[in-house]
């Protein structure tokens, strides 16, 4: 899951980055507000999964990048983030596009929680569990099992796990991998997203008839009921 | 306390309109009771006057005829009035007594046959008077006598008594005072009513003024009271109320504005140290991690207590408590020092700080409040200029004023916000990208300070140019 945070305030920006990344998404951070609107826009569609905006922005005020977002049918979740409490600044950032606001200042638990409800809808699970066949992931406790067991994951593997799981069914590139799930570029990587699927699939596949995660030669992988 | 007033506000006017109508009614009536009064006893002074120099007229020309023709004491009257046809006038009668008070003549026109010589009159005739009397009978009008003696060689012979009836006079009064106490207290019942008219609609725009007070004082500053393009006290008093809610408005504005600012500048600090430290706690970390957030915290509260003390003292200059000395100041000295000290500081970040030109020259004020505004601008100058930058000062004396200069080559003031930099918490989105530490207070400080001084600061910037700020303060005593 990768996320973009613009947010102009140097510390602010750090600490929900380093929150962010210790629950394993994957996140740009930008400064300015003009900086914030290209790269959100020159992604390829789908690239981010979450834009987190705060209002007060030099360059271009937050609410500008969402209209312009909204416009050109950027679709991907926007929460805002802003020291204005007042009720009708709230109402003109739902108003304009936003999913959600949260003021200044906040517990960074209900900064992750409303990240996890903002992801969750844009993959159409219900009560907050990812579930393909009997592998369950739920994303607020981190914890995976399948038929009931356990299953112990390290960050980048839950990261992975959770991205396939989220597009149950569409067939994953390598570079789509490596947007969402490192914070690296994909070509001197194509590798470790190949050893980490594999670590993946020895913890899920292994000792189970029904394998879960398919290889698609030549372009990816795809995470699947047969 | 609103709803007080708004309780007291509706009474307050109605009883206005009582008061005028009611003194305006207690004028006019008093006034029509000393006309009604005045005409009724003037008139009726005028009546009962004509009343008697009637009878007067009437007793001249019996008395003298009488007296010439020395009537004898047993006359008929017919006979009397064959001779003298004045004593037969219908709306008088006549009585002659003779000196002992008995009746010998009466006309036959008299009603009333009993009327007798009064004591007085008798007294009066012997003593050679005449004199008015009026008899008042129980259901009859009041008849007004005049009893005249008749001599003869000095010795009395008859006491002629004329007398006439006061019914029309009466009745004339009475008519009067009908008419009077009619029409009177209708007039006054009629003025009341205008009065009552008049007073509503002369307050009317008073009343008006009231509603849309209310409106307003119910929070909603846009609205104006709909002035009458009148120039009259009302309108006049329309346009003050509304120039004072344009400027209410202004002022609330700005306190929105600020607050806002302040609740912004004070939440960042919060927002940091609340998200650091529950980042921190979520997991155990190294002591490493942890000193790194209190290091953190550590700086957010030394900024949060800086914004603090900028705003304590500026809330205190605006209550008037901030007391300033008033004594000669060096500022050439000032500045020199400001320049050492400045120095230091840009070192660190590669700047230099140089005077250029510096001409002695005193002010009077306080010292510490003015280091503390030149120091401002230098440090300002400092913070936003480029690494390897330079800023210059200079002192000109100049006529009667001081001319302080400090100018930068950094990253200057767009011309939109020139007018706002002085501004509580107003900083450009370049000023806090490049210096996050400032509090947004301290040109407002500045500011105030060059005021009371009674001086002034002016900007000269350009956008990615550099700034100039001039702190001009009237000299002490001529520069040399």
């Amino acid at each position: 899951m990768r996320i973009l945070l613009v947010e102009d305030e140097a510390k602010v920006a750090s600490f929900i980055r380093r929150a962010l990344e210790e629950e394993s998404y994957a996140v740009d951070v930008c400064a300015d507000g003009t900086q914030g609107l290209a790269l959100a826009r020159e992604a390829k569609e789908g690239c981010y999964d979450l834009i987190i905006l705060d209002l007060m922005l030099p360059g271009l005020p937050g609410l500008e990048i969402l209209k312009v977002l909204r416009k050109e049918q950027i679709t991907a979740p926007v929460l805002i983030l802003t020291a204005r409490s007042q009720v009708d600044q709230k109402v003109k950032g739902l108003d304009a596009g936003a999913d959600d606001y949260l003021t200044k200042p906040f517990a960074i638990e209900e900064l992750l929680a409303r990240v996890r409800v903002l992801l969750r809808r844009g993959s159409g699970e219900a009560a907050g569990v990812l579930q393909v066949e009997d592998l369950i992931l739920n994303p607020a406790t981190r914890d995976v099992t399948r038929g009931g067991r356990r299953i112990e994951l390290t960050s980048k593997e839950y990261a992975l796990l959770e991205y396939l799981m989220r597009n149950v069914g569409r067939v994953l590139t390598r570079p789509m991998i490596a947007e969402h799930v490192w914070n690296l570029d994909f070509d001197t990587f194509t590798n470790v997203i190949d050893v980490y699927v594999n670590y993946l699939r020895n913890k899920i596949d292994r000792g189970w008839d029904r394998k879960l995660i398919h290889t698609v030669r030549g372009t990816g992988y795809v995470l699947k009921a047969q | 306390m609103n709803s007080q007033d708004e309780t007291h506000a509706a009474p307050r006017g109605i009883a206005l309109k009582v008061r005028l109508t009611l003194w305006y009614g207690i004028a006019l009536g008093v006034i029509l009771a000393i006309f009604a009064g005045t005409l009724y006893m003037v008139l009726a002074r005028g009546l009962k006057d004509q009343v008697d120099r009637s009878l007067e007229e009437a007793a001249t020309v019996a008395v003298k005829a009488l007296e010439e023709r020395r009537v004898g004491p047993f006359v008929r009257f017919d006979d009397l009035v064959d001779e003298f046809p004045e004593l037969a006038v219908l709306d008088k009668f006549f009585q002659i007594f003779s000196p002992v008070g008995t009746i010998t003549i009466q006309s036959p026109n008299i009603r009333r046959r009993d009327i007798p010589l009064s004591r007085t009159a008798l007294g009066a005739a012997l003593a050679g008077r005449a004199v008015f009397e009026t008899a008042r009978f129980p259901q009859e009008p009041p008849i007004r006598l005049l009893s005249v003696p008749i001599q003869y060689e000095g010795t009395l012979t008859h006491i002629l008594q004329i007398g006439t009836s006061l019914r029309e006079v009466e009745k004339m009064l009475h008519h009067l005072l009908f008419t009077l106490l009619v029409i009177g207290p209708l007039a006054l019942a009629v003025a009341l009513g205008g009065g009552w008219f008049l007073a509503g609609r002369a307050l009317q725009p008073v009343e008006a003024i009231t509603e849309a007070a209310r409106r307003i004082a119910a929070g909603d500053l846009t609205q104006r009271l709909s002035a009458s393009q009148s120039s009259d006290e009302i309108g006049r008093l329309a346009d003050t109320f509304n120039e004072m809610i344009a400027r209410l408005e202004g002022s609330f504005r700005q306190i929105q504005r600020f607050s806002a600012d302040a609740s912004h500048e004070l939440r960042t600090p919060l927002t940091v140290m609340k998200g650091e430290t529950e980042l921190a706690l979520r997991r155990p970390r190294s002591a490493e991690d942890y000193r790194l957030v209190l290091e953190s915290s550590l700086e957010e509260i030394d900024r949060m207590a800086r914004i603090i003390d900028d705003l304590l003292f500026l809330s205190r200059t605006d209550l008037g408590e901030v007391r300033m000395e008033r004594r000669p100041v060096r500022l050439d000295a000032l500045v020199e020092d400001i320049q050492r000290q400045a120095a230091v500081l840009g070192q660190e970040q590669g700047i230099e700080v140089l005077i250029t030109t510096v001409q002695p020259a005193t002010v009077l004020g306080d010292e510490l409040r003015l280091r503390e505004l030149v120091l401002n601008l230098v440090e300002n100058a400092v913070r936003y200029s480029r690494p390897g930058g330079r800023v210059e000062m200079a002192l000109e004396g100049e006529d009667s004023v001081a001319r302080l200069t400090v100018t930068d080559h950094g990253i200057g003031i767009p011309a939109e916000a020139q007018s706002r930099i002085f501004d509580r918490f107003y900083r450009t989105d370049d000023a806090r990208a490049h210096a996050p530490k400032g509090t947004g207070l301290g040109l407002a400080i500045c500011k105030w300070i060059a005021e009371v001084h009674h001086g002034r600061i002016e900007v000269h910037s350009e956008l990615g140019k550099g700034s100039r700020f001039t702190l001009i303060l009237p000299l002490a005593a001529p520069a040399g």
